[in-house]
């Protein structure tokens, strides 16, 4: 014991590196447990009331570009809510003569961007508000611009979001004018991909995306950008595809959480589909 | 244990400041690792022990705050205070901090840092390994020890 107490101290620096290194790996390993989530979240909400304070301190040139910006898209809003309304009565009559279902309409919570973490490329943002005002993981963030990203973790008062460039963020999406579906990813950089878009689809630069009905999370309709390069690479059964975010992260500082979660029937019968199709390849 | 509650302070503070403020100092999406050569200092005026667990202390906060891929930060600066802590000289701790040595340290300690961070960082993505060394890794590393001159000077003057 004494000569083992004695090797201890003659290396002391090498266990305490592989202790430090072990509890690393355990964490890496772990990163998805309820103890994890839990010291997570109380940083959160410690972090977020930092940041709540500092944003408190006003941006007067910023305030004023955001105004100017505003007012034109108040001028281009006012001219396509006209627009809608038109074509929202033209839907009703239509929806009405074919019998089809309503869609819905989302349930909004605005939310102040009180902190950034543009950290290359796992971006996330934190938002003042949380559990208490009945925001969950998993919830889509919105701007009037389109598709933020989507609530990761919650603590009382805060929740960060990851945004829509950040390595781990998916969704499934749609080219607006010809329905082609493909999934969104970010790989860093100024662009995101549309990926599983085979070569036969039709896509042209300048394309709106927008997100599809097959996320269990994320509504349909919401847009998320525009197509900028569409390449054919001949030893590739996809197109590389890349499409600039419409919205601005780097001027983010209002959001709204659509306050949905994943519809529990759909979840369930598509869990039980692939249940019964596992048991019988099985 | 006075300089322990400095040295606490002084990390949260860096913490956010490296979390929420660095990507204004931003140059194509690469940072400088200020929490890299605060870890440096700490090694070179507390030994490997010092180093290694405050490294360890500053990693996860850092984690933690940034909310994502908890423990990778813990890991990297651990073994970051650890090889920093080879450098410790307890006569020549002043001297190191206020010369050129202190860039070289964290040059070194901010390249082996940032290969391991982002060679884990990147996967899962279709970032390669070169990429993820040269592109990331290495601009880190440069920045880092570009900023590194700044607590230098500072150092060089106040001797």
């Amino acid at each position: 014991m004494q000569r083992f107490l004695h090797i201890i101290v003659a290396f002391k620096e090498y266990f305490v590196v592989t202790l430090l290194i072990i509890i690393s790996l355990f964490f890496i390993s772990n990163n998805d447990n309820t103890q994890v989530r839990t010291i997570r979240s109380y940083t959160v909400g410690i972090l977020g009331f930092i940041q709540d304070g500092l944003s408190g301190i006003p941006n007067v040139v910023g305030l004023k570009r955001e105004n100017e910006i505003l007012r034109k898209l108040n001028v281009n809003l006012s001219a396509e809510v006209s627009r809608l309304r038109e074509a929202r009565l033209e839907n009703l009559r239509l929806h009405e003569m074919l019998g089809m279902k309503n869609r819905g309409e989302f349930s909004l919570l605005a939310a102040e961007v009180v902190g950034k973490s543009l950290h290359l490329l796992r971006n996330t943002v934190t938002l003042n508000v949380g559990e208490d005002d009945g925001i969950k993981s998993d919830m889509p963030i919105v701007s009037e611009l389109g598709l933020v990203g989507k609530v990761i973790a919650t603590s009382s008062h805060y929740a960060i979001g990851q945004l829509i460039i950040n390595k781990d963020f998916r969704t499934s999406a749609k080219v607006q004018r010809s329905r082609v579906d493909g999934i969104i990813a970010w790989d860093g950089g100024d662009f995101l991909q549309l990926k599983n878009v085979s070569k036969k689809q039709d896509i042209k630069e300048g394309d709106i995306v927008i997100t599809s009905e097959y996320s269990r999370i994320i509504p349909r309709g919401i847009k998320i950008g525009i197509v900028t390069k569409v390449i054919e690479n001949p030893g590739k059964l996809f197109k590389d595809i890349e499409l600039v975010p419409s919205v601005d992260f780097s001027s983010l500082e209002q959001v709204f959480i659509i306050t949905v979660l994943p519809d529990s029937e759909r979840t369930a019968l598509e869990a039980k589909i692939t249940h019964t199709n596992n048991g019988k390849s099985n | 244990m006075g300089s322990q509650i400095k040295y606490f302070v002084i990390s949260l503070l860096l913490i956010v400041v490296q979390s929420q403020a660095m990507k204004l100092l931003s140059l194509e999406g690469i940072t400088p690792d200020i929490l890299t050569i605060w870890i440096v200092y700490i090694a070179l005026q507390q030994g490997q022990i010092g180093g290694t667990l405050w490294g360890f202390v500053i990693g996860l906060f850092f984690d933690l705050v940034t909310g994502n891929f908890i423990g990778l930060a813990a890991l990297t600066k651990t073994i970051c205070g650890f090889i920093a802590g080879y450098f410790f000289n307890e006569n020549k701790t002043a001297m190191t901090i206020s010369s050129y040595r202190f860039i070289l340290i964290v040059l070194i300690v901010s390249l082996i840092h940032n290969t391991i961070y982002f060679v884990v960082f990147t996967r899962g993505t279709d970032i390669g390994f070169l990429r993820a060394v040269f592109e990331f890794g290495m601009a880190t590393t440069l920045y880092t020890a570009t900023v590194s001159l700044l607590p230098m000077f500072i150092f060089s003057r106040k001797q």
